[in-house]
Order: C-alpha cells, then sequence, then structure tokens
C-alpha cells in the first residue's frame, strides 16, 4: 500500500519553493508528482511597460544566481534581432563576468548542498571561498549580485588594469581553496557513503528526458552549449566541458567541482587574450523579427526567444530555464530513493525555481 | 581526513566574519552607493525620467523639480549615461537603512534647451 507524502514547498532543505507529491511504499519513493507556481512573478508579461533596453534588467532579476547569464543571453538575442556583431573585447568581457558568476554559483551550490546532506562544517567552508569571488565581482561591476555589466550592443562597463590584476589575484588564492574542498567531497568517506548510487540516471535516460547542464554531463553525455552553441568565444579558450560517467549523486557533484576549475581555466584564458578596442556600439532603431540564443547558465542550458514588432516595446519573451528541463529528470531518478534520501536527489538538479516561474 | 585539516587550520586562523555593527568595512571605490543629484546645471529635460527602468525618477517643469523615489531606484546607472549635462553622479556611501522614500529637489536655474539643437 502506498502513502502519499507532501514534500515540500517549504522544506528546510529546500531554499526555494518546489513542491513534489511523494508516493511512498515502505519508506521507498515509488513516484512523484510535482507543482510549480509558488513564486510566478510575471515577468514575462511585465516587459510589455519597458522598452528593450530596460527589459535587460528585468531579466538580470529573474533569478538571483546566475543574474549575469540572464542579462547577457537576452541582450545576445536582441543583437540577433538588429544583426549586428558587438566589439570582441565586449564578447570577451561578458565571458569573464559569465564565468565569475559561474563560480560563485557552483560554490554556493557545494554549500548547500554540504548543509543538505548534515556536513556544516563545509557548508561554511564553502560559503566563505564564495566570499572571494563576489568582493572581486563587487569592485569589478559596482554589485554583488546583479551585476548589469551587460546591456544591448556591449558591455555597459570595463575592466580597468586593475580589475584585472584583482581577478588574476582572486583566482591564485581560489585555486587551492577549492582543492580543498575538493577533496573533502570526492574522498570524504562520510561524503561518499551518502553520494555513491544514489538518484542514478543513465546516459541514454538523461538525453532522451531532455536534461540540461551538469545533471546531463554527470550521466556521462558530453553535451555543453558553451561548446555548441553560437557563442564562439569559447572555442577560441579552449573550452572542454567536465564529463563523469557514473550519473549519481557523487558525479553531479563532481561534475560541478570540474567545472570550477574549467571557469577558471577560462577566465585565465580570456584575461591573456582581452583584446583591445571599444566595449559597445550603438544600436538605433527598433527591432523587428524573431530569434533565440542559447547559453550554458550554471545550472545548465538557457533558451531566450525574442518577438519584435518594430516599437520599442518587444512583442513576446518566453524564456526556457534549465531547472525546467531538470525536473523531468529529476521525477526519473526518485523512484528507489529512500524518503530520507529525497532532499538530496532534488538538491541534486540545483533547482532554481525563481528562475522557472519567473 | 581533508577536513579534519581545514578544521585544525581554521583554529589557528582568524575569523573570516566581522563583528559588523562594530566594525564596518568601508565601501569599494566602485561599489554602486547611491544616486547623487547636482541640479546647478540640470536643464529639467526629463531624459533620466524616459531611461529610468523602475520609474523612479519624476520630473516636473512647472514646478522645476527633481524627484527620486531611492525604494525604487536599482542603481542601474542609466539616468547617469544618459544625463546630458552630466548632473547626476553616483557615490560609493551605503544608503542608511530606513532613509526617507523621496529625495526631491528643487532645480535653482533653468536655461531652457532652444528648439533647433546645433548639430
Amino acid at each position: 500500500m502506498t502513502t502519499v507524502i507532501p514534500f515540500g514547498p517549504q522544506h528546510p532543505v529546500l531554499p526555494e519553493p518546489v513542491s513534489l507529491k511523494l508516493e511512498i511504499d515502505n519508506d521507498v519513493v515509488v513516484g512523484a508528482l510535482p507543482s510549480l507556481g509558488y513564486v510566478h512573478r510575471g515577468l514575462e508579461k511585465f516587459i510589455d511597460t519597458k522598452d528593450y533596453n530596460q527589459t535587460m534588467y528585468i531579466c538580470e532579476r529573474i533569478c538571483g544566481i546566475c543574474s549575469a547569464l540572464h542579462g547577457i543571453t537576452y541582450c545576445m538575442s536582441v543583437e540577433k534581432l538588429f544583426n549586428v556583431e558587438v566589439p570582441e573585447r565586449a564578447q570577451y568581457l561578458r565571458v569573464i563576468n559569465g564565468e565569475l558568476n559561474r563560480l560563485h554559483s557552483h560554490l554556493l551550490w557545494l554549500g548547500l548542498f554540504a548543509d543538505g546532506f548534515g556536513f556544516e562544517s563545509l557548508f561554511y567552508e564553502c560559503w566563505k571561498y564564495r566570499e572571494g569571488v563576489l568582493d572581486v565581482l563587487e569592485r569589478t561591476t559596482g554589485n554583488r549580485v546583479i551585476h548589469s555589466m551587460s546591456k544591448v550592443g556591449g558591455a555597459a562597463k570595463d575592466l580597468t588594469k586593475e580589475h584585472i590584476d584583482l581577478i588574476l589575484k582572486m583566482l591564485d588564492t581560489l585555486e587551492p581553496q577549492v582543492k580543498n574542498i575538493d577533496k573533502v567531497f570526492v574522498n570524504n568517506y562520510t561524503v561518499k557513503k551518502r553520494l555513491v548510487g544514489l538518484g542514478v540516471m543513465s546516459k541514454q535516460l538523461a538525453y532522451e528526458a531532455g536534461t540540461a547542464g551538469p545533471t546531463l554531463r554527470g550521466s556521462g553525455n558530453a553535451i555543453d552549449v558553451r561548446e555548441t552553441a553560437d557563442w564562439d568565444i569559447y572555442k577560441d579558450l579552449g573550452f572542454k566541458p567536465a564529463v563523469e560517467k557514473d550519473g549519481d549523486c557523487y558525479a553531479r557533484t563532481k561534475v560541478r567541482i570540474n567545472e570550477i576549475y574549467e571557469s577558471i581555466k577560462l577566465i585565465r584564458n580570456a584575461i591573456s587574450k582581452l583584446p583591445n578596442g571599444d566595449i559597445a556600439i550603438p544600436i538605433k532603431g527598433f527591432p523587428t523579427g524573431e530569434a533565440i540564443m542559447r547559453t550554458e547558465q550554471p545550472r545548465g542550458e538557457v533558451v531566450y526567444y525574442v518577438k519584435g514588432n518594430g516599437t520599442k516595446n518587444l512583442e513576446r519573451l518566453k524564456i526556457r530555464t534549465p531547472t525546467f528541463a531538470n525536473i523531468p529528470s529529476l521525477l526519473l531518478m526518485l523512484p528507489g530513493v529512500k524518503l530520507a534520501d529525497v532532499p538530496i536527489v532534488v538538491l541534486t538538479i540545483d533547482p532554481c525555481i525563481s528562475c522557472t516561474e519567473r | 581526513m581533508g577536513m579534519l585539516n581545514l578544521v585544525l587550520a581554521n583554529v589557528s586562523r582568524k575569523p573570516a566574519t566581522r563583528l559588523y555593527p562594530f566594525e564596518i568595512r568601508a565601501p569599494f571605490e566602485e561599489f554602486k552607493g547611491r544616486i547623487v543629484f547636482n541640479p546647478e546645471n540640470c536643464i529639467l529635460c526629463g531624459i533620466c525620467q524616459k531611461k529610468c527602468p523602475p520609474d523612479a525618477i519624476t520630473v516636473t517643469k512647472a514646478e522645476k523639480t527633481w524627484e527620486l523615489n531611492v525604494f525604487r531606484c536599482i542603481m542601474c546607472t542609466e539616468c547617469i549615461n544618459g544625463c546630458p549635462k552630466d548632473c547626476i553622479t553616483i557615490s560609493n556611501e551605503r544608503a542608511k537603512t530606513g532613509a526617507k522614500e523621496y529625495i526631491k529637489i528643487v532645480v535653482p536655474k533653468v536655461d531652457t534647451p532652444k528648439a533647433t539643437s546645433s548639430k
């Protein structure tokens, strides 16, 4: 006989309100039914009242953690409507800002995840290191989480020589710090005991369920939009996606730790290749037509669809966020998992419900 | 063992946090703290009002006032970039909690811009 237990929307381990109705048989999950819509803010409709330059600030506020990449993706999609190429320096600045954003997002997730399985000292350790990244973001852009670094037509702020030195100095201190927590996450007996073999998703299933981001790469699929999509800069920077084969919670954690190293490498490469020149081009007129842009956020692939109608306001803005793609795969992971392990499996998809419901 | 080493190293380190209300770190030079308006050169053109994404700025030509709703302002600096007379700047000083909601400034002298702009 099965019992239905509500999990969320308020749950001590969840930072955001996702609600799952869990069908439990003898303490083991046999089925799950999600319900979304607790933090819907109507942002896609709200852009009707703002012009296409102002919409960037709304897009940045969709999510507090991956704000930079929401703004950058929106700007790139509108630039596609205008059919303009932004200066190379602006593209490099966007990469640096986006990767710094990914660093702080992954460190935040590692901390929350450690807190999720009860390793509080590791949680504090991760968030202590994240503070260094946030300080650099504050000093280079002026804000901690909502950076407003990008604008339609290029970058809003340039990096000076001192800023670049600051970033490089931070990366030099961050790398050994990440190695410290890497050792704990990968080798610690308790962590392994809790994560290995939990919430397994096969390579084929992950692909077919349309999973995105580290959840997809944790199952052995070497698919990263940074490598495949229209953003050519990443190909010049020697980007390689981090992939693990096992498809369990442990593999997904390792993918995110390896992505931190990859981001550090990318920022260093981008700074060494940073070209001189303009940071923005003026954009005049109103957008017409349709465009789609995809980029890789910390949580996975985000898709922006914009439609202009020749006025200053966009006719339609549609966003497909990575968590929306990962929730179906979460439902496939959960059957067979014990009730006490459900929070950990939910956390490994890095759920961002504010993104998903907008 | 990795965690034990970290914990032992942390014992001898200084705390990573500050005793906030007593020890306040000076804000970074680039920090976007609050909007500062200098009314002397303002021509009441209203570009800042048009550019402001959260509609925080209100410019009234009849009463010659410039008004900023501090609680709505998101520090995007669009008004600063748009201002033709460079009247608006940003300070790195943090706005105090519970500061008043509106900053209303009466613009003293106004030279109305001519209808034909010289190019």
